[in-house]
């Protein structure tokens, strides 16, 4: 075939791949057929029912960016305890507008090792807004303002080990640095122990005529304790383990040290004693002090999402009680109409008060984003027990609700629960192990994590498209006479997000928003607080360049200069939460 | 055609003000050199001193970086000690906690220097076989350098570019040597407006008027310099970034001039706090800064003691800075300096609220209080310093006030002068000896009152065929506590350990094989039985870090 030809037929398959793409939304694919809201053949094919290793993550990262070279771009922020790539997207149209001239909006998961789907929720909005760019107005609006900031595992080191080695639902929660838990001297030696060697830690057994036990009588496999007065069958052992160190407790020093990184960031942060779980001093572990390096480096992130499981919440700070002082009237309304919102895209889930509706927490992570950094930023709690049935639970009804095992049983065939079976236990000697494995409880079943998933980023774009947008809406002119002229400019924020949170303001977290003429001698300029009565504020020094305190969410700001001559005036606007912008004066 | 550049006028002005800059510090670096044995030491030259003392003494010195500052100075440890130093007890002592400090640095170095030379100290040395030190001469190397460059200031802050004044612009008004001296000075303009006035008892002196005493201001008075960003503010965003002594986690004073982007953001703070937080052997920190509890003891309030993030000592440990302050006295004596609380954020409290060991703090010296002036104007701490200097024939304290022009006053009568930098803190080099001297022996005495852990009232009884009971006592022999009571409750202090190890052919019948202690206070004993089945050795091992190991072995 002649180069002319196959030059030819590659043109024609170009074409017919885009009269598909275009065909795809109303008719029939070859074997596709459009479900509203999703890609119908995405360029990078996931599986959303399934978990990813890291490896699995990186081959997606590296499709992606391959793919969608002028949106997604791939780098590793740093390095892990044990020595894992942190990597990061950046995702936005990089041809328009360098990212960080953009509003940026963070994402991150898997900061808890046990906590993976947070990685596949973060990854998930990264997926869909590469998918859907070009193909869906407000994605791609979204894609050309904004940059997402998305690191789908903080903590690798975690997320491997929990996969990989035999662990529980809980555990681990941290890294993978060992410490000596027990404070004996010696460093992780008695740790779960896998006896029936299947990769769960579950739980131990054992028959006892004065236990306080018995095998409900709705689902054998579960324990339920005695009525007060009565005996029943059953011990309860604790989790899968023996006492290796013969100190008389039992997996009490795990080869991974009990820390936790969501302890260890900047605001109110407190030693262990206080605060459980902090390590030496904020960013004290790498994980951390490599997202910070990346967020000081990008004060344009004015918004944040940080996933982590259980309970179905959108929890915005303070994490500790005294520091309400800092979130005043105008961040509390951003905070509600967003919390609002994301109770009514993800049902079952609610918005809440960290200290007050959880629990205190000093040094957490989305306090050093909100009060050191100014992004309005919430934790999000994926998963909760009302997704099983969509029914409130009642409220402690039957100790470890049955739901769970209700739901194993009819929707996942039992495939959650690891059946008891006898074992021969070196302290206890004859025992039962089996229970819930830690692929459930706290993580998603695979059916249910792509709907999830998609829920929580339409939560995650909503906050991200109401961080502040700026807009030189209006730029006109005066004529003063004797070549003099006053130049009015106003700005609008056509969105919720302020560029300035009310602790960025007090404390100056960030610069003001600058507004610069360029081009003209300027005599004066001012800073218009009532247009209509006149009312303004002169800056004395350099009026060129006019410091905007703050500009509200929905709302304007006006300044005004008084100029000598009228020839190629543009208006620079600065903003760091904001964006960078310029217009040229048309007459 | 050549082209031609046309200056401002006012550039020329600043350009020849610095060339005057220039040459007038050129005079006072040669002044510096020449003296070298009667004045303070820059950084080469203490690392100098560092290098000859570990290369001198290669058994029992080791010097090593543990990181470089952004202004590329060495953060040195110089560790001194024989043996097995990780499971023995040691002493951190550290200078150079405040920029400005130039003493604590010096009698860190001093004391590295006695220790291994002076023959005073000769029987003291003994002591190393069972404790070591580690010395942290100089942690602010890049503010301390200030008093040695061409413009000499108050200096607190690291290299780091740093936003002091939070307006988002890094360093843009910095001090400026407007008589040309040196020194960075004061500056005085006669204003109608201004709210300082001449001190009646020395017109040198300025002080506040107080009106409702009838007086009236006529100065306004600011450190020396221009309003570089025209910000009506003087100086307030000069080179300096972040302060060592307010960049740690106890009380840490958030969005504060010096205090850095959050606690432990800066290369030498988290150099020395990973540093000790490895060693666990490390039973208490003496610091030379601004804080003292050794000439005053703290006081104990059992509120702050107890609340849920308590602010104030524990009780026992109390106690133990009253022994320490009662023995510090015995070695300084009456030029004890001034009792100072801690800041917010500083290392001193960090030692001990939050690395949960003994911490003590002197500034090494201070300015003697003297009588009150016979003026009801309150006598300022300048006032003491002059009268202080000329009864003690100390002199360059003092910059007399010169008239300058000044471009930010056009047309005002404006002078510079007034207490030259350093001095109100630093005493005279001549002076630093034998302050020195006493810190030293102090220092040492102190190290002699260590944790020592021992096991004694061994006994071992036989109840059957096979079957013994084994009692011992864990003593503390030593003067202080095996931890300090925060350390009780600071996770990373390590616990004394209580381990009995038996053979395979032993069983435990009762007690406990591994047993986490609280601490032992000086001079106490816990008593400990086992009840055994079997023959044969045994061994029993107590003992942590700081406190030191003790094992014994028995054969039954």
């Amino acid at each position: 075939m002649s180069d002319f030809k196959l030059a030819l037929l590659f043109f024609l398959s170009l074409i017919a791949l885009s009269v598909n793409a275009q065909q795809a939304d109303g008719h029939a694919l070859e074997e596709f057929f459009k479900a509203s809201g999703s890609p119908v053949n995405p360029k990078v094919q996931i599986s959303w029912n399934r978990y990813h290793t890291n490896e699995g993550l990186l081959d997606i990262y590296l499709k992606m960016a391959k793919t969608y070279p002028e949106l997604v771009r791939l780098e590793s922020i740093g390095k892990s305890h044990e020595g894992r790539d942190l990597w990061l997207l950046t995702i936005t149209n990089h041809s328009n507008k360098p990212h960080h001239e953009k509003p940026g909006f963070w994402i991150d998961g898997n900061i808890h090792a046990n906590e993976i789907q947070a990685a596949e929720v973060s990854l998930y909005t990264a997926w869909y807004l590469v998918e859907n760019y070009h193909s869906n107005d407000f994605i791609t609006q979204l894609l050309d303002e904004k940059a997402f900031y998305i690191l789908p595992v903080m903590n690798p080191d975690g997320r491997e080990n929990y996969m990989n080695k035999p662990n529980t639902a809980n555990a681990p929660r941290s890294g993978t640095m060992p410490l000596d838990d027990d404070g004996d001297g010696v460093v992780g030696e008695d740790g779960f122990d896998d006896l029936n060697g299947d990769g769960h830690i579950t739980q131990m057994r054992r028959q006892n005529p004065f236990g306080l036990y018995r095998e409900d009588p709705d689902d054998a496999r579960r324990l339920i304790r005695v009525k007060q007065g009565e005996f029943g069958e059953w011990e309860l052992l604790g989790y899968e383990g023996y006492d290796r160190d013969v100190d008389g407790r039992i997996n009490e020093d795990r080869d991974v040290g009990y820390y936790d990184h969501n302890r260890d960031w900047g605001w109110n942060w407190q030693p262990d004693y206080v605060q459980r779980g902090a390590y030496h001093y904020p960013f004290s572990l790498p994980e951390t002090r490599a997202v910070r390096d990346f967020v000081l480096a990008h004060p344009n992130i004015s918004g944040a999402l940080t996933h982590h499981n259980t309970g179905g919440m959108f929890l915005r700070g303070p994490g500790v009680e005294q520091d309400q002082e800092y979130y005043l009237r105008d961040d509390l309304r951003v905070y509600d109409a967003l919390g609002q919102m994301g109770e009514k895209l993800v049902p079952g889930y609610n918005y809440l008060v960290s200290y007050k509706d959880l629990y205190t927490v000093y040094g957490g992570q989305r306090d050093w984003f909100h009060l050191m950094r100014g992004a309005y930023t919430f934790t999000v709690e994926l998963f909760s027990r009302y997704l099983l049935f969509h029914e409130k639970p009642l409220r402690r009804s039957r100790g470890f609700s049955d739901d769970y095992y209700t739901f194993d049983k009819h929707l996942l065939f039992e495939d959650a629960f690891v059946p008891w079976e006898e074992y021969f236990h070196p302290q206890f000697g004859k025992i039962q192990i089996g229970g819930f494995k830690k692929n459930y409880i706290r993580v998603h079943p695979g059916f249910m994590l792509e709907q999830d998933a998609h829920r929580i980023m339409a939560f995650s774009l909503y906050h991200a498209y109401h961080t502040p947008q700026l807009e030189i809406t209006e730029l006109k002119s005066k004529d003063l006479g004797g070549g003099q002229f006053e130049v009015t400019a106003v700005i609008t924020n056509t969105r919720m997000i302020p560029t300035h949170s009310s602790i960025n303001l007090e404390y100056h977290i960030d610069p003001p928003n600058y507004v610069e003429i360029i081009g003209p001698k300027v005599l004066a300029g001012m800073i218009v607080i009532d247009e209509d009565l006149n009312i303004v504020e002169e800056q004395l020094t350099n009026p060129e360049k006019l410091e905007v305190e703050n500009i509200s969410g929905m709302s304007i700001a006006t300044v005004r200069w008084i100029i000598d001559g009228k020839e190629n005036i543009g208006v620079l606007l600065n903003s760091v939460k904001g964006g960078k912008y310029s217009k040229v004066f048309e007459d | 055609m050549q082209s031609q550049v046309v200056y401002p006028v006012q550039y020329i002005f600043i350009a020849l003000f610095l060339l005057q800059i220039n040459f007038s510090t050129a005079a006072i670096r040669t002044t510096n050199q020449n003296n070298n044995e009667q004045d303070y030491q820059d950084h080469n030259q203490l690392s100098q001193r560092l290098a000859n003392l570990s290369k001198n003494h290669p058994s029992l010195a080791n010097l090593q970086s543990l990181t470089k500052t952004d202004g590329s100075k060495d953060i040195w440890l110089l560790t001194i000690g024989k043996g097995d130093i990780a499971n023995k007890p040691a002493l951190a002592v550290v200078g150079g906690v405040e920029g400005d400090h130039l003493l604590g640095s010096e009698l860190a170095v001093q004391f590295a220097e006695k220790l291994l030379n002076d023959p005073a100290f000769e029987s003291e040395r003994d002591l190393l076989n069972e404790i070591s030190f580690y010395i942290f001469p100089d942690m602010s190397p890049d503010a301390r350098e200030q008093y040695f460059m061409p413009i000499r200031y108050e200096r607190r802050g690291n290299a780091r570019p740093t936003n002091l004044d939070r307006d988002g612009k890094v360093g843009e008004d910095p001090y400026d040597d407007l008589n040309g001296d040196g020194l960075i000075t004061m500056m005085r303009i006669k204003d109608p407006t201004g709210k300082w006035m001449r001190h009646p008892d020395d017109e040198r002196i300025m002080v506040r008027a107080r009106p409702e005493k009838g007086e009236k201001g006529n100065y306004l008075l600011f450190t020396e310099g221009l309003d570089q960003d025209k910000d009506g503010q003087f100086n307030e965003d000069g080179e300096e970034g972040v302060f060592f002594n307010r960049n740690f986690t106890f009380n840490y004073p958030v969005f504060t001039t010096g205090t850095g982007a959050h606690a432990v953001s800066e290369k030498e703070s988290r150099a020395i706090a990973d540093f000790l937080f490895q060693a666990k052997n490390v039973f208490a920190v003496i610091t030379f800064g601004p804080a003292n509890n050794l000439t005053k003891p703290l006081t104990y309030n059992d509120k702050d003691a107890n609340t849920k993030i308590f602010t104030g000592w524990k009780e026992h440990d109390i106690k133990i800075n009253q022994q320490l302050s009662n023995l510090y006295k015995t070695h300084v004596g009456k030029q004890a300096p001034k009792a100072e609380p801690g800041q917010a954020g500083d290392f001193f409290q960090w030692a001990y609220f939050h690395y949960g060991r003994f911490s003590f703090s002197t500034q090494g010296w201070s300015l003697p209080e003297t009588e009150n002036d016979e003026s009801d104007t309150p006598a300022s701490q300048e006032l003491n310093l002059i009268r202080w200097a000329e009864d003690h024939d100390v002199s360059d304290i003092f910059v007399p006030w010169q008239s300058i022009d000044h471009p930010d006053f056009p047309g005002k009568e404006v002078e510079v002068g007034g207490i030259a930098p350093f001095v109100m803190k630093n005493p005279p080099y001549t002076m630093v000896d034998s302050i020195a001297l006493k810190h030293a022996s102090f220092i040492l005495e102190m190290a002699a009152l260590r944790p020592k852990i021992d096991l004694v009232n061994i006994e071992t009884e036989k109840l059957g065929t096979n079957l013994h009971r084994i009692t011992a006592e864990v003593m503390n022999t030593g003067s202080f506590p095996t931890a300090s009571q925060s350390g009780e409750v600071i996770r990373w202090v390590q616990k004394t350990v209580l381990r009995i190890n038996l053979n395979e052919s032993q069983n435990l019948v009762s007690g406990k094989p591994v047993e986490v202690l609280g601490a032992i206070r000086g001079h106490s004993a816990l008593k400990r039985s086992w009840l055994i089945r079997g023959k044969g050795s045994l061994n029993i091992r107590v003992g942590s870090e700081a406190s030191g190991f003790r094992e014994v072995q028995i054969s039954l």
